[in-house]
């Protein structure tokens, strides 16, 4: 087997999977499951906006929560207080959450590493404490609930997220379109740029790139990704708290990438996917399953430093070599 | 209103004293060893815990003083040999290290010393008149304790052998080892130290606070201003940020509720961050 024809095999086996889940998964173990792929797949997105950032332009943000936490208020007030329908106050999460990193990114941006890490962490911060502070808007640490629009009608038939079928083919198309566009613009020149800063941003500056607007657009991307996956959560929970805005929840999504593999497309959803399993199966038996969660990534840094994905492509890698190594092998018996 | 002010900075300095302890312990680590250490706030939990059980077991508070930083500084010590040395400084990783560390000091806490909070008795009671309230006597004695372990620290530094390879180290690493100083050796001493500082921060403040696994949580982005606003790795600075933003922070807290007080000290911070990335004290103290 070639490694073209084992990741052509895995990504068919993966796509089945995912549009079988709704009829697949029940007839296995439980619905309750369906709910919970549907959760891995909306964090995943945000973990992939700490991926695009740290994977593919080398700034470290421990605040993607601020972006995720105005994403869930923008469709949680939108849809409370504004009255909006379902995908005015969708937009509105997005619009708000790219506006605030533009805001933050044009500071941010300015600094580098450790210092960009701290801004981002004292950024989200201050909204945390002003989003507790603010109680009668944002509810605080309780959170504001409201009751979900319907995503379309025609005529008579109501599609609503309160079908839970619909509700996790939507979020799955929404976020497999997310992952397209990140893909697409991984590729194409915007995306090499990103990969220059990160690899030297000063050999980046030197070639002609601008270093700092890149890095806004880049901080502006992640800050969309943030949003849709907050936008996402607050129509699957029916409810924004603050609580999610806190620097905990921003550390979470980098420690899923960097299990998972920072700077490769599907880390962040493998590590996503990983910690929410585990906490969902342990959880139910055990109360405390936050240690063999701190255990897992200690030893997931000590034994894949390059994360789960780094250590299969390493596999691939290995297995090219034999096969161009058994190759030239015959090539050189066919030729005497 | 004046003693209003004047009390509630008060209790900022204090505050600020112990905040020092504890940054100072992040700082060491951060300088040294390049290490973001998300756990640091708890490691001042744990020494919070380490009083309590201490004082359960044996009825004397001033055991803790001795028990929590040397049993910090070998977990410490321990730590960095198993979790910390097998990652080689690679900042990113030693975020996912520290944040699983902190997961698993939080949930041991919560499995052996349980998830209620609790209050500590202060071991001097009383009280004397001062602003014109009755202040505790204990918070005074806090902050001398507090002021006395800084300075014993940076003479430690100074003087002992220890001290100055830590130094050495952290100034050039390369020409240190060449000099014969045992470099790994001077990391996970010095990873057990910057422990054993933050949890006797928390053995002097376990009476003024609440003893909780989710204590270190509030602590951490306090103390990483701290070590920001006070300049990366200028420990002086770092002290001197720790009390002064603490200070700041009672003063506004006399005017305004406590959450504005803790807003305008972080918008304080990204203005240092943005105008003096080198801190605020950098060419004032060396």
């Amino acid at each position: 087997m070639t490694r073209r024809s084992i990741e052509i095999g895995v990504a068919v086996a993966f796509s089945a999977f995912l549009i079988a889940v709704p009829w697949l998964v029940p007839a296995l173990t439980d619905t309750f499951w369906v709910s919970v792929i549907t959760e891995i797949l909306i964090w995943s997105l945000f973990a992939a906006s700490a991926n695009l950032l740290l994977g593919y332009v080398g700034l470290l943000s421990f605040g993607q929560a601020l972006y995720f936490g105005f994403g869930m208020y923008g469709v949680a007030l939108g849809i409370d207080n504004l009255g909006l329908s379902f995908w005015p106050a969708f937009g509105l999460g997005i619009i708000s959450a790219m506006a605030m990193a533009l805001v933050s990114g044009v500071f941010a941006v300015r600094l580098s590493w450790h210092y960009f890490a701290i801004i981002t962490v004292v950024f989200s911060l201050i909204f945390y404490f002003l989003a507790v502070s603010m109680k009668p808007l944002t509810g605080g640490d309780d959170g504001v609930n409201f009751s979900l629009p319907p995503v379309f009608h025609f005529g008579r038939t109501v599609w609503s997220l309160t079908d839970p079928t619909f509700q996790y083919f939507f979020v799955l198309a929404v976020v497999s379109v997310c992952y397209f566009l990140m893909y697409r613009v991984i590729k194409s020149p915007l995306g090499k740029g990103f990969v220059a800063i990160r690899d030297n941003d000063l050999r980046a500056s030197l070639i002609g790139l601008n270093v700092y607007v890149l890095r806004l657009i880049a901080f502006v991307m992640a800050g969309f990704l943030a949003g849709v996956s907050g936008a996402l959560f607050a129509f699957f929970g029916r409810y924004a708290s603050a609580s999610y805005m806190f620097y905990q929840v921003s550390g979470e999504a980098v420690v899923w990438t960097i299990v998972g593999g920072a700077g490769t497309m599907f880390g962040p959803l493998v590590g996503t996917t990983l910690f929410i399993v585990i906490r969902e199966i342990v959880s139910s038996h055990w109360e405390h399953h936050s240690l063999i969660v701190g255990l897992l990534a200690i030893l997931a840094v000590i034994f894949a430093p390059k994360g789960i994905v780094g250590l299969w492509n390493g596999w691939m890698t290995r297995l090219d070599e034999r096969d161009a190594a058994a190759s030239a092998q015959l090539k050189l018996q066919a030729e005497p | 209103m004046r003693d209003t002010v004047l009390l509630l900075a008060m209790n900022g300095l204090i505050w600020g004293l112990i905040i020092a302890l504890i940054a100072l312990g992040l700082s060491v680590i951060f300088g040294l060893l390049d290490i973001i250490n998300i756990a640091h706030g708890d490691f001042f939990m744990v020494g919070t815990v380490l009083a309590w059980f201490s004082l359960s077991a044996t009825g004397n508070f001033w055991v803790g003083f001795i028990v929590a930083p040397v049993i910090g500084f070998f977990i410490g010590a321990v730590i960095q040999r198993l979790v910390i040395q097998p990652i080689h400084g690679a900042a990113a990783l030693s975020i996912v290290a520290t944040f699983g560390l902190s997961l698993i000091l939080q949930e041991t806490v919560r499995i052996t010393f349980g998830a209620t909070p609790r209050r500590m008795l202060a071991p001097i009671q009383g009280t004397i008149p001062l602003f014109g309230v009755d202040y505790e006597i204990y918070r005074l004695f806090a902050a001398l304790i507090a002021l006395l372990a800084l300075a014993g620290f940076f003479l430690f530094l100074q003087h002992t052998k220890l001290g100055v390879w830590m130094r050495a180290v952290r100034h050039d690493r390369e020409t240190a080892v060449a000099m014969g100083i045992p470099a790994q050796r001077v990391y996970v001493l010095t990873f057990g130290t910057g422990f054993a500082l933050a949890a006797f921060g928390g053995a002097v403040a376990a009476p003024i606070t609440t003893v909780d696994f989710r204590g270190g949580v509030d602590v951490l982005p306090f103390c990483f201003m701290a070590v920001i606003i006070g300049g990366l790795g200028n420990l002086p600075g770092t002290v001197a940020a720790a009390v002064l933003l603490s200070f700041l922070e009672g003063l506004i807290q006399s005017v305004a509720d406590p959450t504005v007080a803790r807003i305008s000290s972080l918008v304080l911070m990204s203005a240092v961050l943005l105008l003096r990335p080198q801190g605020l004290f950098q060419g004032f103290t060396k």
